[in-house]
């Protein structure tokens, strides 16, 4: 009995003891358990800072070290991908460099060799107009070419920011209309355009106008004379679409994605003035604003243009 | 940089003489951010390809590496982990689960990782897809372009390195795909992912920086887009 006694006695220190025991293991355990979180967060961290993408530890495990390995990989993955589109832009700017003294070196030796002619004296009065207006119409060229180049440059280096805000796009329409209103008159050409509610879009208008008139001008260009150019604006969910549509040459469906590059003439344009920068433009504007732009078309029958801009949030 | 690729990639069905060669051979690489379309007629191996980059299916020889990580050597359950963090899908018929909201829809992938839903960015997701009002409806009370819209927020809500989208319009009239692929477009820029598009429909592929055809599980035209 006495003995039983003695043993209640000790119960509490017997359990006081287990308990710190446990406690003890449970402290090890945890600190065990820390120092191998913290050492696996290390190991990653070494890795980022190495610029090592080649992260080993068990990135498709189901634990919370192989979650922070993902998400590791994943900053690092986006930064590499903004290095190298910062390298891209930095080619794009150099090749762009190269094309543009190549593009000019045409209409500049032109230029040169009429006005050796013209200094040299022995043309007759009739060639001598002759070569001047050569000279005119190169130059021309040149400044148009300049004119889009340096358009082109800003919008690249990213010099220009595009300032979409809400605004009408009834507006932005009619002033890029009006601005082709007169070159389309020579060739005696009606722009048609199918009645639409006005609506507020995100653009910014003056480079918007920029845009349509690009494509404006294009169907002008390649449209036959007293042709028709039809301009219609379909809202959709999230986008309202700009439609301009000519019945001019056309272009051929291998030739869809190619257009949009810079400085590409068409197969069919060796007959027109073009500086090959006109539709590259538009559609680095579009995209610079959130839109988008498609092209559809069957030689001699329609060209589609459609400009795609985001509605406004209700 | 190359963030997924594959190299000498079959895959046959059957055994000679009827062996079926839905992929025979092919090599690919798409880089970091850039939105490639893969265009070809139905029956080509096109949608065979993408379960086969997206680890859905395993290749009958070849390799398939994506962000480092070769799938032919993970185990079905790594696989599957690394399909929930790395890859967005959105297929042809939206999968929405029909008894859980837009939103539950959207945040579920996140859920099944056992993470905490980033709110300001499942937010910004649901508003820059134009579904802020139908954040509380069922998947039936949606039209076709609404339901594919969730199924793209979804697919980005985990914010996976790749969006693989296979035929992601072929169930919505012309309009509505333009509105699709629009937005499409706008968020794998916007939250720099990189994208492979399947399609049969050149004219929407106009949207890609780059179209690959494919024909009897073979690449036989590869041609940069607008960039």
């Amino acid at each position: 009995m006495g003995k039983g006694v003695i043993e209640l006695t000790y119960l509490p220190y017997i359990l006081t003891g287990t308990a710190i025991a446990a406690l003890t293991i449970t402290i090890l355990c945890c600190r065990k358990y820390a120092v191998d979180t913290l050492n696996a967060v290390e190991k990653i961290l070494d890795h980022i800072l190495a610029k090592d993408d080649s992260l080993s530890i068990g990135i498709a495990e189901d634990d919370r070290v192989s979650k922070l390995a993902h998400k590791a990989r994943r900053i690092m993955d986006i930064y590499i991908s903004e290095i190298s589109q910062a390298r891209k832009e930095k080619e794009t700017i150099q090749g762009l460099i190269s094309d543009m003294s190549h593009q000019m070196k045409t209409p500049l030796s032109n230029i040169s060799m009429y006005s050796d002619l013209l200094i040299e004296g022995s043309l007759s009065s009739e060639e001598q107009q002759e070569f001047l207006t050569r000279v005119k119409s190169e130059t021309e060229k040149l400044q148009w070419m300049t004119d889009g180049l340096i358009k082109m440059s800003r919008l690249e280096i990213g010099a220009i920011q595009l300032a979409p805000v809400k605004t009408g796009i009834r507006q932005t329409i009619y002033e890029s209309i009006s601005s082709v209103v007169a070159i389309a008159a020579k060739k005696n050409i009606d722009i048609v355009v199918s009645p639409f509610d006005d609506i507020e879009l995100y653009h910014d208008r003056k480079w918007t106008r920029e845009a349509l008139n690009n494509i404006l001008e294009n169907a002008i260009k390649y449209s036959p004379v007293n042709g028709s150019i039809e301009i219609s604006v379909e809202p959709l969910s999230l986008y309202t679409k700009i439609t301009i549509t000519d019945h001019g040459i056309g272009i051929d469906k291998s030739e869809f994605n190619l257009i949009f590059k810079r400085f590409y003439r068409g197969q069919n344009t060796k007959n027109y003035e073009g500086t090959g920068l006109g539709l590259y433009l538009a559609a680095i504007i579009m995209e610079k604003q959130g839109g988008y732009i498609l092209v559809d078309s069957k030689p001699f029958e329609y060209t589609s243009f459609s400009l795609f801009l985001q509605n406004c949030k209700k | 940089m190359s963030i997924l690729s594959a190299k000498r990639l079959k895959k046959y069905y059957g055994k000679e003489p009827n062996i079926v060669r839905a992929l025979d051979g092919v090599n690919i690489s798409v880089d970091a951010g850039e939105f490639v379309a893969v265009v070809g007629m139905s029956g080509s191996g096109k949608s065979t390809l993408l379960h086969m980059l997206g680890g859905l299916d395993k290749p009958t020889e070849g390799e398939v590496v994506v962000d480092g990580y070769e799938l032919s050597k993970m185990s079905d359950e790594q696989l599957a982990v690394f399909r929930r963090r790395n890859v967005g899908f959105v297929f042809q018929n939206y999968n929405l689960v029909p008894i859980l909201s837009v939103y539950e829809n959207i945040v579920l992938p996140i859920e099944l990782d056992g993470n905490k839903v980033d709110k300001t960015y499942i937010d910004e997701i649901i508003d820059t897809l134009g579904l802020s009002e139908k954040r509380n409806s069922l998947p039936n009370m949606l039209s076709g372009g609404q339901q594919q819209r969730v199924a793209i927020a979804r697919a980005l809500a985990t914010k996976p390195s790749i969006l693989l989208a296979d035929e992601p319009t072929g169930n919505l009239d012309s309009k509505t795909s333009q509105d699709v692929l629009g937005v499409l477009k706008m968020t794998s820029t916007k939250f720099h992912q990189t994208m492979i598009m399947i399609t049969h429909n050149e004219h929407i592929a106009q949207l890609a920086d780059r179209i690959i055809h494919i024909s009897d599980g073979k690449i036989i035209r590869e041609g940069r887009g607008k960039k």
